[in-house]
């Protein structure tokens, strides 16, 4: 690697200052897990990398709100959060996820913001966090904003997050009722990424509401699988309508070739791990 | 620009500084300025283990680590596990096992094993997989390995005050 200028600032406010949108060798450093591979390869030779470790308490908290809404601050590393004890009472899906998330080492370093705002579209969390309804807060020189995390990546490393913004936070709906169970796929080794991600929740009345179905790693960004959301709509699981709800899914998915799979291969993945993920959420205990 | 700068942290136990470019990674500010040549750096991309060190009491791949993140920190090696002439029960169990051959990928597994300990002082089969899945043996040590940590559980335990009798 190259030597460049790496500098800490105390505060949010001092951090976005010291970003600047138009120079690409300008970036904000978290965890530092995928930047460095970037780095090391030489791909990446930055001039100035704005280290975001003391900005303040806001990016390091995990709370619940009254309302039951947690909201994880973008420095949380991910090891943190997958042990939070909260997060692993309210919210079971994002430990199990991050369970199998890259390695221990990745997650004991590798944070949320950092995860979310590198945009991979192999990553694991944002299918799960757009299941649920996430928000991130986004800051910046004109105040802060709020997007969905459906929608904030906009293909291959690209994400609606301008040069002058920064995550400070995500921001998770109380599960109330809801139902929700993570599946992935890796072809080579355990900690590889993965060749797909299916998450899945719903609302449980007796019947299945408002479910989303969401495709991470095989598409060029987290999508839902609408018509296999329509599918199972206000019905109730049974194996038939797992069968159907695979088939619709492979026939929309939009998934794309590498190396950890063809077009064909993928289609049939998504066919099968659609049905485990929705079966594996409709076995787990609805939160009370 | 601030392309150098001096990094004190606790090393193994005692105080340490360094003076370092904010380019160098902690596995080579550890064996170039300190000598500590047990954390290797092998894959360079976090996916081996090899280079794995202790900061604050997690395990980290120091080859992704930026030493400039290390100020302030407790960093432990493999050269610091053992204390004195005593092992630590992870130590020992490795070598009751014959848990390597060559011994390249040894100090990461001995390292990663002694934080599942921490966090979960009688894993499963299942866990030991799973959280060892980071870590690769070329020499194909696996089976001895799973034993080993199994041993140094039973190990630990018997160690603890108020943990199982050996």
């Amino acid at each position: 690697m190259t030597p460049f200028d790496l500098v800490e600032p105390p505060s949010l406010g001092e951090a976005l200052k010291l970003l600047e949108p138009d120079d690409s060798a300008v970036r904000p450093l978290a965890g530092g897990t995928a930047l460095m591979l970037l780095m090391k390869s030489g791909f990446f030779r930055p001039k100035r990398l704005v280290s975001l470790r003391a900005a303040g308490e806001r990016l390091a908290r995990i709370r619940i709100e009254p309302n039951g809404e947690l909201r994880i601050g973008a420095m949380v590393r991910l090891a943190a959060l997958e042990w939070a004890p909260e997060v692993r009472r309210d919210f079971p899906v994002i430990g199990h996820t991050l369970r199998t998330l890259a390695n221990v080492r990745v997650r004991n370093v590798a944070t949320l913001g950092g995860h979310l705002a590198h945009a991979d579209p192999h990553s694991d969390l944002p299918p799960v966090l757009i299941a649920l309804g996430a928000c991130l807060v986004l800051a910046g020189p004109r105040g802060e904003r709020a997007v969905p995390v459906e929608g904030f990546a906009t293909g291959h490393y690209e994400t609606v997050c301008k040069g002058d913004e920064l995550i400070v936070e995500a921001t998770i709906p109380p599960l109330g009722r809801r139902r929700a169970a993570y599946a992935k796929c890796t072809t080579r080794s355990a900690d590889d990424w993965p060749a797909l991600g299916i998450a899945v929740a719903w609302d449980d009345d007796g019947a299945i509401r408002s479910p989303r179905i969401v495709l991470g790693a095989a598409t060029e960004r987290p999508t839902r699988l609408k018509a296999a959301e329509a599918l199972i709509a206000g019905r109730t699981l049974d194996g038939a309508l797992l069968t159907r709800a695979g088939e619709a899914a492979a026939e929309e998915a939009d998934v794309v070739a590498d190396a950890r799979g063809s077009v064909s291969y993928k289609k049939q993945l998504v066919k099968v791990y659609v049905a485990r993920a929705l079966r594996a959420a409709g076995a787990g205990p609805a939160a009370p | 620009m601030s392309a150098t700068r001096r990094i004190r942290f606790t090393l193994n136990g005692q105080a340490a500084a360094a003076e370092i470019g904010t380019h160098e990674t902690l596995v080579e500010v550890l064996r170039d300025r300190f000598a500590l040549f047990g954390a290797r750096e092998s894959c360079s991309q976090g996916l081996c283990g090899c280079c794995t060190v202790l900061v604050d009491g997690h395990a980290v791949s120091g080859c992704l680590f930026l030493a400039a993140a290390a100020d302030g920190v407790k960093i432990q090696t493999i050269e610091g596990l053992a204390s004195g002439e005593r092992l630590d029960p992870v130590q020992e169990a490795f070598l009751e096992c014959g848990a390597f051959q060559c011994g390249f990928c040894t100090p990461g597994f001995i390292l990663m094993t002694r934080q599942l300990l921490d966090e979960n002082p009688a894993p499963s089969e299942d866990e030991i997989r799973h959280y060892l899945s980071g870590n690769l043996c070329r020499c194909g040590a696996y089976p001895e390995i799973i034993e080993a940590v199994k041993l140094a559980s039973h190990k630990v335990k018997s160690r603890t005050p108020g943990g199982a009798a050996p």
